[in-house]
């Protein structure tokens, strides 16, 4: 039997029913639906269906995951006090954030796992505050603690 | 008239039958059979000369004419159309047409689409089952639009109506997927499942597999509205053994390749919903689907493409030039662009329900594409003005659907802008509109160019436009525009007014003057008691009244209820239940919520709390 498997993981808005009944009353509301933030819990205005506005809430989600992804984090070479500034999310993965990076700096830049005297490393410090080599956790969860990035000297790990 | 009724029958009756005698024919098609002579006729005849008048207006004023019409005309009913569920009890309606086959019922006001009217309110459709049953009506077709509807009600109705056909369910909401299982097990003749926009509680549970195989009777199939996963294989066993099936739509569980299974074991589909493919299809996929579309050459209608990629709508160019009706009113993710392209290849197109993604400039190709346009509906992909893109479509692309397409005479349009000049213009080019419906997104918006009302732009609607049946206004309004609209437009039965009007004169302009109006529904306008008061006879002949969010007070309202015991006079008040008690006495205060109908029946018993009847 073959399931669509992208349904159960789909993003649909089921809240149809979305905000309480007990909203605000629309005797009292001073501006007009569209403008107005009491407004925001009653979904009267414009006159579109539940389907509809459901469908397009959905798509506005979506647009907004677009915006709300571009994460511009800090990044310094030691010994260099001009730092530059990189947007983690126009990135793949690891490989792709050092190839970019070592090109950045002019230099070759590698993860903690393959050091050696020549190379440099790449490290960040995390929502903790803590400076950890990067390249440890799976891509995904490194952009949601990655702060901001440093490349060390060699000798520092 | 009812000379010239029957005499139309007459002719019908005769065309078609040889067998009533020459000199009968002969005075029938010369007029001169009178009333009383037709009385003559044995009543089988009378019976069958109805049969060929199916309008139910036409049908009442036949029932109108003498005693033995009114009982001839009762009993050879068919069909029922009752337009407010609580305007007359099941036990009425039974009574006075007993071989009642096909009920059409209307619940919750129009304005329930909007989340203006509280979930309880009412509109069940249980007492109705339950009284059809006990009579044992011989019911076969029931269409139901905004009514509460149990799981028990469809168990009820899937167990007592033998011969039943047709079961259609429009915004309706209160069941789950177990009612419609036991539509599926019970109803052995079944031919028509159309489920359209519907609240439904999906159990994800095995519905469609509650066919019984003996099932081969279905010639409509619409599930569109389910969220859930259904069992794919008893679908496509279902469509397999259905050799009469002309329309299915179905939901966005239905992957590509089960969509292509089922297009290849039902080429003679004509009306089809699509679900929904978010990712691009393989290319091997693509094109088996390709390939069961072009066997499909009797598709004529598409719909559906929520959540669909951009190229699976290109699957559908081979029979895009037969489409007759096209609607992608939920395509949210298909752009602009693609929706052009696509539209101006389907040259037969007659009903278009669109995005306004499609901008003015698609507009203007389908325009100069779709001559033979009827309909057309453009919903907005901003609500809200949140987004900053100027692809929206505005009155230039109104003007010019108004002026290449010339069969038009439907439009509901969400626009950000308008002008009169625009709407003079439309006017002009389009007399023979039936439904108008503007919607400009921003309320109290003015002509965006003058920076006037639109007074004139929609006077000139209604002047030109002889033949309006409905209408909806929108932007920046004065009373003057309601001066028009109840002087120009004697054929109007639904008006629907939002942020319009400055004083009592503007409703009291259209009470007078749309001799033929039955909806009335009003929101947020600056209309009172005045207005509400002055002509109480007038709503005997209308369907209803809703007024949110204007100047009515309680007062009025109870005083318009003692005036018109024949009505129902509901207010509704959703702030919680202690409101209405605390406030009681106090007669000035405005009304939340009105909505008021003619009944024979009296006030209702299944009111919930918010709602107090007067």
């Amino acid at each position: 039997m073959e399931i669509c498997n992208s349904y159960s993981s789909s993003s649909v808005d089921s809240t149809k029913h979305s905000a309480s009944e007990s909203s605000v009353n629309l005797s009292l509301s001073l501006t007009f639906p569209s403008t107005s933030p009491q407004r925001a819990t009653k979904q009267d205005w414009p006159p579109i269906k539940p389907r509809l506005r459901d469908t397009l809430k959905v798509r506005r989600r979506l647009l907004q995951r677009d915006y709300d992804t571009c994460l511009f984090v800090k990044v310094y070479m030691e010994g260099v006090p001009i730092g530059r500034k990189l947007d983690l999310s126009t990135f793949s993965g690891y490989e792709s954030l050092l190839e970019n990076l070592s090109h950045m700096f002019n230099t070759s830049i590698i993860c903690g796992n393959h050091r050696d005297r020549k190379h440099h490393v790449l490290t960040y410090q995390d929502t903790d505050g803590d400076w950890m080599m990067v390249g440890d956790i799976p891509w995904e969860m490194f952009l949601e603690t990655v702060r901001r990035l440093k490349i060390t000297k060699p000798e520092r790990c | 008239m009812n000379r010239a009724l029957c005499s139309r029958a007459y002719l019908l009756c005769f065309s078609k039958s040889k067998s009533l005698p020459f000199e009968w024919m002969d005075r029938a098609i010369k007029l001169q059979l009178s009333t009383s002579e037709m009385n003559y006729f044995p009543d089988e005849v009378i019976e069958h000369i109805f049969d060929f008048i199916a309008s139910h207006r036409d049908r009442n004023s036949i029932s109108l004419v003498s005693k033995s019409w009114h009982k001839i005309e009762r009993y050879s009913r068919h069909q029922v159309f009752i337009g407010n569920c609580y305007a007359i009890s099941p036990e009425r309606l039974i009574r006075r047409f007993p071989c009642l086959r096909s009920l059409t019922l209307k619940g919750k006001p129009h304005f329930a689409d909007f989340n203006l009217v509280p979930h309880e309110w009412g509109g069940f459709l249980h007492p109705w089952i339950d009284a059809l049953s006990k009579a044992r009506v011989g019911l076969e077709e029931l269409r139901l639009k905004r009514m509460v509807v149990s799981d028990e009600s469809l168990e009820l109705l899937s167990r007592s109506f033998v011969s039943f056909k047709s079961l259609v369910l429009v915004s309706c909401d209160g069941f789950t997927t177990n009612g419609l299982a036991s539509i599926a097990a019970n109803c052995r003749n079944l031919r028509e499942l159309d489920l359209q926009e519907n609240e439904i509680d999906d159990h994800r549970g095995q519905w469609l597999n509650c066919f019984p195989d003996s099932c081969t009777t279905l010639v409509s199939l619409n599930f569109a509205c389910l969220e859930g996963e259904i069992n794919l294989s008893a679908l496509e066993r279902l469509v397999a053994r259905s050799p009469n099936l002309k329309s299915l739509k179905v939901n966005r569980a239905v992957p590509l390749d089960a969509l292509t299974r089922l297009m290849s074991c039902a080429p003679q589909l004509v009306d089809l919903g699509v679900g929904c493919y978010e990712n691009e299809p393989e290319a091997e996929s693509f094109d088996s689907l390709m390939a069961a579309i072009k066997k499909c050459t009797l598709l004529r209608s598409l719909s559906g493409f929520s959540e669909v990629a951009p190229v699976c709508l290109t699957a559908f160019y081979p029979i895009c030039e037969n489409l007759t009706s096209l609607n992608l009113s939920y395509a949210a993710e298909i752009q602009g662009n693609h929706l052009i392209e696509f539209v101006q290849f389907c040259k037969r197109l007659q009903l278009l329900w669109i995005l306004d993604s499609i901008g003015d400039k698609g507009l203007e190709v389908v325009a100069s594409s779709c001559k033979e346009l009827q309909e057309l509906r453009v919903f907005p992909s901003d609500p809200h003005d949140e987004e900053d893109n100027n692809t929206a479509v505005t009155e230039v692309g109104l003007v010019a659907i108004s002026a290449g397409c010339p069969k038009l005479h439907s439009i509901l349009y969400f626009c950000k802008q308008m002008t009169n000049a625009a709407l003079i213009t439309v006017a002009k080019n389009c007399p023979n509109f039936i439904r108008f419906r503007l919607c400009i997104l921003e309320p109290t918006k003015p002509d965006h160019i003058t920076s006037q009302s639109l007074d004139e732009g929609f006077g000139a609607i209604v002047q030109f436009c002889k033949g309006l049946r409905r209408l909806s206004v929108s932007g920046l309004l004065t009373d003057k525009v309601f001066l028009y609209i109840g002087m120009y437009a004697e054929q109007l039965e639904m008006l629907s007014i939002a942020f319009a009007g400055d004083t009592d004169k503007g409703m009291l302009y259209v009470l007078n003057g749309c001799k033929k109006l039955r909806k009335l529904e009003i929101r947020d306008s600056p209309f009172g008691n005045a207005a509400l008061l002055a002509d109480v006879g007038k709503y005997e002949t209308m369907r209803s009244l809703w007024m949110s969010s204007c100047e009515v007070t309680l007062g009025g309202c109870k005083r318009l209820a003692r005036n018109a015991p024949w009505l129902n006079v509901e207010i509704i008040n959703e702030n919680e239940n202690g409101r209405m008690e605390r406030n009681e006495e106090d007669e000035r205060e405005k009304v939340d919520k009105l909505y008021l109908y003619r009944t024979v029946v009296g006030t209702r018993k299944d009111a919930p709390p918010c709602v107090t009847i007067l």
